[in-house]
């Protein structure tokens, strides 16, 4: 190749001269006549070598040197002088020219000197040429590295991934004794559509396919191509989910939840991605298990005998059991106390209220009503519910019916009571007892007549007081249930005064009986009934002889009733009772009557009207007077009930 | 001149047979049904011995026992004759306490060693 050659010469001849000599020798000449013009000349098209005068006007040739060697270091320079001197040849050295020519200018020696400038640039072409080389394809290399790297990268990373599921899994099994694996298929995949890594459940149940295609793990033949999941990942760029069959080893196919995802976007193309498959038929498995347990827990909940309900801080029920519903009603929504005991604000003492507080069990007995309005002993437990915050957010409440354990203990209860009870009563009629004894003893002894009748008197008193407490126990022990028999109801009502009168009469009681006709019949157990209203009549006697405040003492009975029941009024002006005296009345061994009193007689009366089906009140003043209203349902099959009427 | 016993018991037919034994045996008798009407009677007579039941309706024993001595008549022996058992503390300065059913001539004898005849 022929090197470009500039030629800087103030002389025409010289130039001329030199420029043919040049061109001859095979290089391309272009001639300048000055160092400005050299200059120029170089920037428009640059030379490979500059021949140049150093004796030059305006700019010399060592001063054209400088310039050239700072602004195209590349470029060659040879000088040319006529003087041999010695200085000036270092100095063109020094500022780095090429060579120096003397004048005149030997053909041979610029020759030489030009083959040399000319294998020089060759040379540092080539090594150029090299260096370009060389720096291209370390750049290419390492690209390849890059890429090698990050492939890598990201292999380990779901490595890691890999393994810190695999880990997860083994812990719960560990910890909480699942006996599968974590059901989770993990796949990473290049886009040359092969498998790079995989986790090591995927391995073991669908087969080592590192270096693989990425689609051998779908069992559909349909997605054994470029429409799987992962292909379409790298397609799209997006992630997706589907339900797909993965292949087994053991060539069962299993269901499975496929999610891909794509990782390592570069420039807009997906360079890895993710394969995650859910094996379903565990998840189903689990689902199933944790169907059966909250069934479980659901029937327990709802088959305990226990009444439950789930409460908030605002006394809403957020939940309750099947008992609980058929008792008391659906109570979701409903204010607890509402719902157990039909109050319109919240109970006292309240043990789910106090778990709230302390979040602690509480316990408490109370008494509810049912819907059907049964009355109800309940014994409740509070238990707090948290939330996973540690938070008690709800308070569950398990209530136990205990009115049957409550009446055991009642009765066991009234057993003793009746016991001290009876002893204290008996004593009191022996006493009594013994002076009718000394009466009769000492009447006859005096033979006293008078003294013998009033002593066989009291003892008569005393034996029939002796013979209702008995009857009292008796019916207490036994508590059956009233054999009924159809009765005229005024003919009942006589016989009952009739039995209270002759004792009314001697206590100076007016006794008086209202007994209207056409009351027709009624079906009772008329033994316990009669001795019931006799009870209350002989209380009423007792009333008005313990009653000093009055002139006179007056017992009424009046009987009369309806189509559908029989009413029974006992009215006595006698001492009259006090409220907690009023309140009491009914309870069993309850007594105001100090040791003439064994608190059985109002109890049984009560229990006996109940039993037939009717209600007793009383209503009482202190100093006024007591009166007790029965009302009883005629409880008249249709025979007798026509019969009833027709009286 | 008979010493006077005021008899109190709610129940009539206790009262009728101590007051029958008691003026048997030469004692004139006062009766009271509780211990409103026995407040009554002491307004007006002081008698000699009192015999008292502990359980009666309104004014009990023990109540009856601290209005007495409030009325100035504490100094009248009192004979608790009662129908529980273990009560005899109830009114310390009782001279005796009978539990139903006592025994006469015992109730008797006390009577004679308290009052005498």
């Amino acid at each position: 190749m022929a090197l470009n050659l500039l030629l800087v010469d103030d002389e025409e001849g010289i130039r001329r001269f030199l420029g043919m000599l040049l061109k001859d020798l095979g290089y391309a000449v272009r001639v300048a006549s000055d160092g400005a013009g050299a200059l120029e000349a170089i920037d428009s098209a640059q030379p490979d070598l500059v021949l140049t005068d150093i004796k030059m006007p305006r700019m010399d040739g060592i001063e054209l040197l400088k310039r050239i060697k700072s602004r195209w270091p590349e470029i060659e320079v040879i000088m040319i002088s006529g003087h041999g001197d010695l200085d000036l040849v270092i100095q063109c050295l020094q500022h780095q020219a090429t060579d120096f020519v003397t004048k005149p200018v030997n053909e041979d020696i610029l020759d030489a000197a030009l083959r040399r400038v000319a294998e020089k640039i060759e040379l540092r072409r080539k090594l150029s040429e090299y260096t370009q080389n060389l720096e291209r394809l370390i750049k290419e290399k390492s690209d390849r590295v890059v890429e090698l790297e990050r492939q890598m990268a990201a292999s380990q990373v779901v490595d890691a991934l890999c393994q810190a599921l695999q880990n997860l899994s083994d812990e719960m099994r560990e910890e909480a004794g699942y006996n599968a694996d974590m059901p989770c298929y993990i796949a990473v995949h290049n886009r040359l559509f092969e498998v790079v890594s995989t986790n090591r459940l995927y391995r073991e149940r669908l087969g080592d396919k590192r270096g693989r295609c990425s689609w051998e793990a779908y069992a559909d033949p349909a997605r054994r191509g470029f429409d799987n999941p992962v292909c379409l990942t790298f397609k799209s760029g997006k992630a997706r989910r589907s339900r797909e069959m993965l292949l087994a080893l053991t060539g069962e196919q299993l269901p499975a939840v496929v999610y891909t995802t794509p990782i390592g976007c570069k420039e807009d193309r997906v360079e890895l991605v993710l394969e995650m498959a859910v094996d379903v038929s565990e998840i189903s498995r689990l689902q199933e298990e944790l169907w059966l347990t909250q069934q479980k827990y659901q029937d327990l909940f709802d088959e305990t005998p226990c009444y439950i309900v789930v409460r908030d801080k605002d006394y809403l029920i957020k939940a309750n059991n099947r008992l609980f519903t058929r008792d008391f009603g659906d109570g979701v929504g409903r204010n607890c106390y509402s719902a157990f005991r039909h109050r319109t604000e919240p109970c006292p003492e309240c043990p789910v209220s106090r778990t709230f507080e302390d979040g602690e069990p509480h316990h408490k007995e109370s008494v509810v009503s049912t819907r059907d309005g049964r009355e109800m002993n309940i014994l409740t437990w509070s238990t707090p519910i948290h939330n996973t915050e540690g938070e008690i957010v709800e308070v569950m409440e398990l209530s136990t019916d205990i009115t049957e354990i409550r009446k055991l203990q009642d009765h066991l209860t009234s057993l003793g009571l009746m016991l001290g009870s009876m002893s204290h009563g008996v004593k009191g009629m022996l006493t009594a007892l013994e002076g009718g004894v000394y009466r009769l003893e000492s009447g006859l002894a005096k033979n006293d007549m008078t003294r013998v009748g009033g002593a066989t008197e009291s003892i008569k008193v005393l034996v029939n007081r002796i013979r209702n407490l008995v009857l009292n126990v008796l019916y207490y022990a036994k508590s059956r249930e009233p054999e009924r028999e159809e009765l005229d109801v005024a003919e009942f009502g006589r016989m009952v005064a009739g039995i209270v009168e002759p004792r009314a009469q001697r206590e100076k009681i007016v006794f008086s009986a209202a007994i209207g006709e056409g009351l027709g019949r009624f079906a009772v157990d008329s033994g316990n009934l009669s001795a019931a209203l006799v009870n209350i009549m002989e209380n009423a006697i007792d009333a008005c002889t313990a009653d000093s405040g009055k002139d006179s003492h007056t017992v009424a009975l009046r009987v009369d009733g309806d189509e559908r029941e029989v009413r029974f009024e006992i009215t006595d002006n006698g001492l009259g009772m006090d409220r907690e005296t009023k309140e009491k009345a009914f309870t069993l061994f309850f007594s105001s009557k100090g040791l003439k009193g064994t608190g059985l007689g109002l109890f049984i009366a009560s229990d006996v009207i109940t039993k037939h089906g009717g209600a007793i009140r009383l209503e009482s003043e202190r100093g006024q007077g007591t009166s007790f209203s029965i009302r009883l349902p005629r409880n008249l099959s249709a025979a007798g009930a026509e019969a009833g009427t027709a009286n | 001149m008979a010493k006077t016993i005021l008899i109190i018991d709610d129940d009539a037919a206790i009262r009728q047979f101590l007051d029958m034994l008691l003026r048997d045996n030469g004692y004139e008798t006062l009766q009271a049904g509780d211990g409103a009407q026995a407040l009554a009677v002491l307004e007006t007579r002081t008698p000699d011995l009192i015999t008292l039941d502990i359980e009666m309706p309104e004014v009990t024993g023990p109540k009856l026992n601290r209005l007495l001595t409030k009325q100035g008549k504490g100094a009248i022996p009192i004979v608790v004759i009662t129908g529980h058992t273990g009560l005899k503390y109830v009114i310390p300065k009782a001279v005796a306490s009978l539990t139903k059913p006592f025994d006469r001539n015992e109730l008797l004898s006390i009577v004679r060693e308290t009052i005498g005849t």
